[in-house]
């Protein structure tokens, strides 16, 4: 059962990621290899089988006839930075801009500021204040679901934050995606599970030099109840999927952190 | 149902949730749900789905987002009894 897009509260806000899309695409041939080479050079991490996890991304994305949203698990402040160097390289992102996903970021970390707020508006960014008003939350899962729809990809972490264990927190999942999942007609999601070697709990940054492994699942989020209890239902089947996956990584990987 | 007993009812269902239990002395119609009971507001739609329950009532996605305060929730229960 498809859900009602959460209502935007103002009419200007449904032209404005257009406008936004635009600008950010037209910089991106210096963005986007700037924050590449700031994440391979400049901190010296590496994504273990990148070329892999690109390919994948490539035939997933262009494979899909549907809106896609990937769900990852979020341990820093960094992480969409790293899946988008994970899943894609910036010559790539600039060819096939619409691959390049649209970040929900937390309003106080990364839009406090006017800088931060031109740089989050430059990065394909709508920022969100967690736990503010639910308004203002339903208005930017509006704008979310409306990029989704034109065929641009999303970014999310269904936990809502960094997880405060280390370890994805089923009991967090956020209804909220639940809802723009369900809002956007067959969208479908794509979970990744990134960790790096070093990484033991949350942290702003992860260790400089880290080797960073990446898994990709693609799933189709289902729930035969209704509103906010679908919501819930598709929200928490994403977020088991990451800890499945999350699993998955310990049992092949364990804690390694060798180099 | 009087007033007094919706929001009885809706004090009771958010108990379990409150984590400034300090402010539950004092909550009252104004109280604000996620500020001062700081509720978890991924938590807000459990409570949500508990008040459907306790009040056998259907609660849309777009109601959740005008439950800001105590009394915002009573006003939206009492409304589906109207």
């Amino acid at each position: 059962m498809r859900a009602p897009r959460p209502a935007h509260t103002r009419r200007a806000a449904r032209w404005r990621p257009t406008l936004q899309r635009a600008v950010s695409h037209a910089l991106a041939p210096l963005t986007a290899p700037a924050v590449a080479g700031v994440l391979r050079l400049g901190l010296g991490y590496r994504i273990v089988g990148i070329a892999e996890s690109r390919r994948r991304y490539r035939e997933i994305h262009s494979g899909r006839q549907t809106p896609l949203l990937i769900c990852a698990n979020h341990l820093t402040l960094i992480d969409s930075a790293l899946i988008a160097w994970a899943l894609g390289s910036p010559w790539w992102y600039v060819w096939r801009f619409s691959a390049l996903p649209w970040n929900v970021p937390e309003q106080a970390n990364f839009a406090a500021t006017r800088w931060q707020r031109a740089l989050a508006y430059v990065f394909k960014c709508l920022p969100i204040a967690r736990g503010g008003s639910r308004e203002g939350i339903a208005e930017v899962l509006g704008r979310l679901g409306d990029v989704l729809e034109t065929g641009d990809v999303g970014l999310v972490f269904p936990e809502g934050g960094r997880s405060r264990s280390g370890r994805v927190e089923e009991e967090s999942a956020a209804y909220g995606v639940g809802r723009v999942v369900r809002s956007v007609e067959g969208c479908q999601v794509l979970c990744v599970y990134l960790r790096g070697d070093a990484q033991r709990s949350y942290s702003a940054l992860p260790a400089r030099g880290d080797r960073f492994r990446v898994a990709l699942r693609v799933v189709e989020p289902k729930s035969h109840h209704g509103g906010l209890r679908g919501s819930r239902d598709v929200a928490r089947q994403i977020v088991r999927v990451l800890a499945e996956m999350e699993r998955e990584h310990f049992g092949a990987h364990g804690h390694r952190d060798d180099r | 149902m009087e007033q007094s007993e919706v929001l009885g009812r809706v004090i009771k269902i958010l108990t379990p949730y409150v984590k400034n239990q300090a402010a539950l002395d004092s909550i009252d119609m104004s109280t604000h749900i996620l500020d001062e009971l700081k509720v978890n507001s991924a938590r807000l739609v459990d409570v949500v789905l508990e008040f459907e329950d306790a009040f056998d009532i259907e609660i849309a996605d777009d109601d959740v987002d005008s439950v800001e305060t105590v009394g915002d929730a009573v006003t939206l229960i009492e409304s589906k009894f109207a």
